[in-house]
């Protein structure tokens, strides 16, 4: 075909057609039949990622996933619990790891070995995303303890200002744990949707994402055992429909005097689809 | 294959443009110095094809007829690059500024009307804009729309990323390049290319695809592609295409080199049991050094001044890198500099020398 402006007119214009074609067709699929998982989240797990307010420029409106890994040392470290994105999980061990297609022999044989592990790259897995279950009972019951602890030190210490400043500490973030933090919880990974969905079938308490992976090694108690980092959701951000905005905006706009700010309360109902990407469905704002 | 594509002939006209002022000039001395004196049939007769070739040219192509019109046309050159880049930006800007106070559908409308009426917008353009410079502006915008058009389709419809989005993206650059004769949309559609392959590559060895620039070996498959292209597509009939091909080639050679002779646990090699960093970046720096000088003789040997300066650029800033790593510690600062000057003079021997043997090859 001889490259003519009419011929080039033709080619590039059905090539734009087909393209968007093929990207809505797998939008309408995504989103035909019954969801694969459908929850309602609060304002505790669906954010205004940090960056967004201040991009003045974007006038779209989206909201971050906010999840959570339990990694053993949220008892040891207040902030820890503000990290919503990604982790080194408890569950995530050896035979999972291998399960997941790392290959984890080289561990076992030295130091130059395990830094050759840990340098593998990242690869995509499906992580299992639990609303309110028992990684996050244990992770407020930890943070119960981690509070009766410090205000124990603090009663011990009545005349220490560290000690007192650690029980506040913990007190907050016993609060936060309470009110603020997000509730869901990466409790499992696999190449296998199938098999995920048949080991956790409640599509109203768990979800089953694309995120990334990186073999990593924990290090506890002068034990090193092999694990993995879950870095990041493949769709981190959801977009607001158009229509649903007029309700949940003005509650996301609104300047918050502190983080306890009790006017941004609102529930988002997120649906994914056949092709594990999440979309709202609806929201409910109370005030 | 030797595929022949259809193309704009502006760079034909303005060599043969070039090549009349010379023969004028030549002409004029020739006749200056009484060693040819054309009668005034032949004389008139030549100077009436010229000024009617010349012309033709002219309406036809916008060429530069003379030194100071071929100045301009550079600084309209870089006019043009910038203003490409900024009109590209500016869509993108345009879009997110106001795309939150509409609906779904109207986005879709929005970004598809953009794209499709971008590309239509480009290729009227081509037709009336014989300097090619308003082409490229239009190219450039209609390649920014495009590539809004989908990573807004992502982000509307919460999409997860895809390396196969770089796909259209190339084959749409590819298609105004090579319909409008224009570089900067052939540089584009090579580096969505290049991201794509390294892409895969990287996704052929289990990596996430958006890591594939973490093992700098992922760009070698698509540099020997890149190189190798012009040698079975024809492109003589193209302002510059199979010089940037080669251009890019080396780069994705090159530059991962360079990386890999500093940074050796970067490389795939250092999966391997009892192969040291240290082994890899020596083996690395030595193949930088070969590739360049095998760069500079190719490029030597095919009369690719594009290939010989890509070749002696890589070559000195390798061999800069390692008299910095060998001696900047050691030495005086000015001995230093005195041996990078020396340095310097020895490459430019070295390159009088090979110049001279290819003119002497290349007499009849």
């Amino acid at each position: 075909m001889r490259l003519t402006p009419r011929n080039t007119l033709i080619a590039g214009a059905a090539l734009i057609l087909l393209v968007n074609a093929v990207a809505l067709t797998g939008v309408y699929i995504n989103r035909s039949g019954e969801p694969e998982a459908r929850m309602t989240l609060s304002q505790r797990e669906l954010g205004m990622p940090w960056d967004w307010s201040a991009a003045g420029d974007n006038s779209g409106l989206v909201l971050g996933l906010n999840w959570r890994v339990n990694d053993g040392h949220a008892v040891e470290n207040f902030y820890a619990d503000y990290g919503y994105h990604g982790g080194t999980p408890e569950w995530l061990d050896e035979p999972r790891m291998k399960a997941l297609g790392f290959d984890t022999a080289p561990v076992a044989e030295g130091s130059e070995a395990r830094r050759r592990f840990e340098r593998t790259l990242p690869r995509e897995v499906l992580l299992v995303l639990e609303l309110a279950g028992p990684a996050w009972h244990q992770a407020l019951q930890r943070a119960r303890a981690n509070a009766v602890r410090h205000e124990a030190a603090r009663l011990a210490n009545a005349d220490s200002k560290e000690f007192a400043a650690k029980a506040k500490q913990a007190q907050e973030a016993l609060k936060n744990e309470e009110i603020r933090n997000s509730r869901l919880f990466a409790i499992d990974a696999g190449l296998d949707r199938a098999a995920l969905r048949a080991k956790y079938p409640d599509r109203g308490r768990f979800l089953i994402l694309k995120a990334k992976l990186r073999p990593s090694l924990a290090t506890q108690d002068r034990k090193t055992r092999v694990s993995g980092h879950v870095s990041e959701l493949a769709v981190r951000r959801i977009n607001v429909p158009h229509a649903l905005r007029p309700q949940l905006e003005p509650v996301l706009r609104k300047p918050r005097r502190n983080g306890l700010d009790p006017d941004a309360n609102y529930e988002a109902t997120v649906a994914v689809g056949q092709r594990l990407e999440p979309w709202i469905e609806a929201v409910s704002v109370s005030r | 294959m030797n595929t022949h594509l259809r193309t704009p002939i502006r760079s034909e006209a303005q060599q043969r443009a070039d090549e009349i002022a010379i023969f004028r000039a030549e002409l004029a001395r020739l006749e200056g110095e009484g060693v040819l004196q054309l009668d005034a049939a032949q004389g008139e007769a030549v100077r009436a094809h010229h000024a009617a070739l010349l012309a033709a040219f002219a309406g036809a192509f916008d060429i530069d007829r003379n030194v100071q019109a071929k100045q301009l046309s550079l600084g309209m050159r870089v006019a043009s690059f910038l203003g490409a880049l900024a009109l590209a930006a500016s869509v993108f800007f345009l879009f997110y500024q106001f795309w939150g106070n509409f609906g779904e559908i109207a986005q879709v409308v929005i970004l598809l009307g953009a794209a499709l009426g971008s590309l239509v917008l480009t290729i009227a353009i081509q037709s009336r804009d014989a300097s090619g410079y308003f082409t490229k502006l239009a190219g450039m915008v209609a390649f920014a729309c495009f590539v809004l058009n989908l990573v807004m389709l992502g982000q509307i419809f919460n999409i997860t990323p895809t390396d196969r989005a770089l796909i259209p993206w190339a084959a749409l650059a590819f298609l105004l390049a090579y319909t409008c004769d224009l570089r900067l949309l052939l540089a584009a559609g090579i580096c969505c290319v290049i991201a794509f392959v390294a892409a895969r590559v990287g996704e052929w060895g289990g990596i996430y695809w958006l890591h594939a620039g973490e093992r700098p070996e992922n760009f070698f498959p698509v540099a020997v592609l890149l190189f190798a292209f012009p040698q079975f597509v024809d492109h003589r009939r193209m302002t510059g295409f199979a010089a940037i091909y080669r251009i890019f080639g080396l780069l994705c050679l090159l530059v991962p080199m360079l990386v890999l002779g500093h940074w050796g646990w970067g490389s795939y090699l250092a999966d391997y049991e009892g192969v040291s960093t240290r082994t890899i970046e020596g083996g690395y720096e030595v193949a930088g050094f070969v590739a360049s000088a095998l760069a500079i003789w190719l490029g030597a040997r095919r009369q690719w001044s594009d290939t010989v300066n890509t070749g002696i650029t890589f070559f000195v800033i390798f061999l800069y890198t390692k008299f910095f790593d060998w001696w900047w510690e050691a030495m005086p600062k000015w001995l230093f500099f005195f041996v990078l000057g020396l340095a310097a003079i020895l490459i430019l021997l070295v390159l009088k020398r090979l110049r001279t043997s290819g003119a002497a090859g290349g007499a009849p």
